[in-house]
């Protein structure tokens, strides 16, 4: 049991790091073709909404 | 963004990542430097351990089969029984072969003489990582069939379907960039890390040796430091060899296990 | 020595996460300990407080490379 925990921690990581780096990536990507400062912001916290959502429904909910 | 932060004191270089670097031994190919002699002697070490551990099993067992013995049941019954359950007797020969590896590459990082863990250039870890990414994708599509795993990973159950096109993107990243990312990651900064702490401490302390009578006081200090951090990098250097079989056997479990 | 200062302030900004992660496990093998049953209880909560403290440290990760 305890082993499954310890891999639990590591894919809440995961699930995070992914969430940022695509909506951050997708945001970092439109700003530097609109020229515009904002949307890599709005894309961090869509990944951020987004990870933990995932987080939710996978660990938490059941 | 980058800017001078303090100009070093002259004399002393601190560790940097070309530390990690090495000149060819012989020849000028790169494929002949320390780092790819030290694979090849780790796989001979592992080799010539088991195989005299294991030639001449007895029921009473001797100290050499019994050392043997109890790698092999460490890794089967923490790792493979609890993690991948029923079948997992299939992978012990992949997770037994990963934790071996990874655990003596590990810690010739402090094996005197060698002193480097071949696992702190990126390569390595990356080249394991392949493996392991291949074996549980391999597994998945071959438990489950090609087109119902692609469908388990993008859409999962219950979700509202505006939703999903938030979600499915963050998905398909973690089950085929991140988790091999993170895979390789850690292991190498970890190994990385640990090197360049061990080599701050010792180069400071020989630094400090040449300089003046107070600072030759000090450099006690710094090798005390060494040698204890020394201590901490083999729990680390156990640990981590620990974590990435642990890992790989997750993600095979996972592409075993039937729901979610 | 040269260096960003975006490093130092991602060093800095793992210090607030740090510290959270280890109040929430210290908590959580607190509750586990006087109380095993409480174990399914406590473990979604415990995953979720480390997943929020963790995202912080990760935002911090992502902004130190990028800015």
């Amino acid at each position: 049991m305890a082993t499954k925990d310890e891999g639990a921690f590591w894919s809440i990581i995961g699930y995070l790091l992914s969430g940022f780096l695509i909506w951050g990536g997708i945001g970092w990507l439109a700003d530097h073709f609109l020229g515009t400062h904002i949307l890599f912001l709005v894309g961090m916290l869509m990944g951020t909404v987004a990870s933990l959502f995932l987080i939710w429904i996978r660990f938490v909910k059941e | 963004m980058s800017v001078l932060l303090a100009k070093a004191e002259s004399g002393f270089t601190p560790p940097s990542a070309a530390d990690f670097e090495f000149q060819p031994i012989f020849g000028h190919s790169i494929y002949f430097t320390k780092p790819v002699f030290m694979v090849f002697l780790s796989v001979i070490v592992i080799s010539v351990f088991f195989i005299t551990s294991a030639r001449k099993a007895a029921i009473v067992p001797s100290r050499m089969q019994f050392a043997g013995e109890s790698v092999y049941g460490f890794v089967r019954k923490t790792i493979g029984e609890e993690v991948i359950g029923p079948e997992f007797m299939r992978f012990m020969p992949f997770l037994f072969s990963i934790f071996t590896f990874v655990l003596v590459n590990n810690l010739f990082g402090i094996f005197p003489l060698l002193q480097f863990p071949t696992m702190s250039r990126i390569g390595f870890p990356i080249s394991i990582t392949i493996c392991t990414y291949l074996v549980y994708h391999f597994v998945s599509v071959k438990h489950k069939g090609l087109l119902p795993y692609l469908k388990e990973i993008c859409f999962m159950p219950g979700i509202p379907k505006p939703v999903y096109l938030i979600l499915t993107p963050v998905e398909i990243a973690t089950y085929f960039i991140t988790r091999p990312l993170t895979l390789a990651m850690r292991l190498f900064a970890n190994m990385f890390a640990g090197h360049l702490l061990l080599l701050i401490f010792t180069l400071g302390g020989e630094y400090l040796l040449h300089s003046g009578l107070i600072f030759k006081f000090m450099s006690i200090f710094s090798f005390g430091f060494a040698i204890g951090l020394t201590f901490f990098e083999f729990g680390i250097q156990c640990l981590q060899a620990y974590i990435f079989t642990l890992l790989s056997a997750l993600y095979i479990a996972g592409a075993l296990s039937d729901e979610h | 020595m040269t260096g960003t200062l975006a490093i130092v302030g991602f060093g800095l900004s793992t210090i607030g996460p740090g510290t959270a992660t280890g109040l929430i496990f210290a908590a959580y093998i607190n509750g586990v300990a006087r109380q095993p049953e409480a174990r399914s209880i406590l473990q979604p909560i415990a995953f979720l407080g480390f997943a929020l403290a963790e995202a912080l440290a990760l935002f911090g990760l992502v902004l130190a490379f990028v800015l």
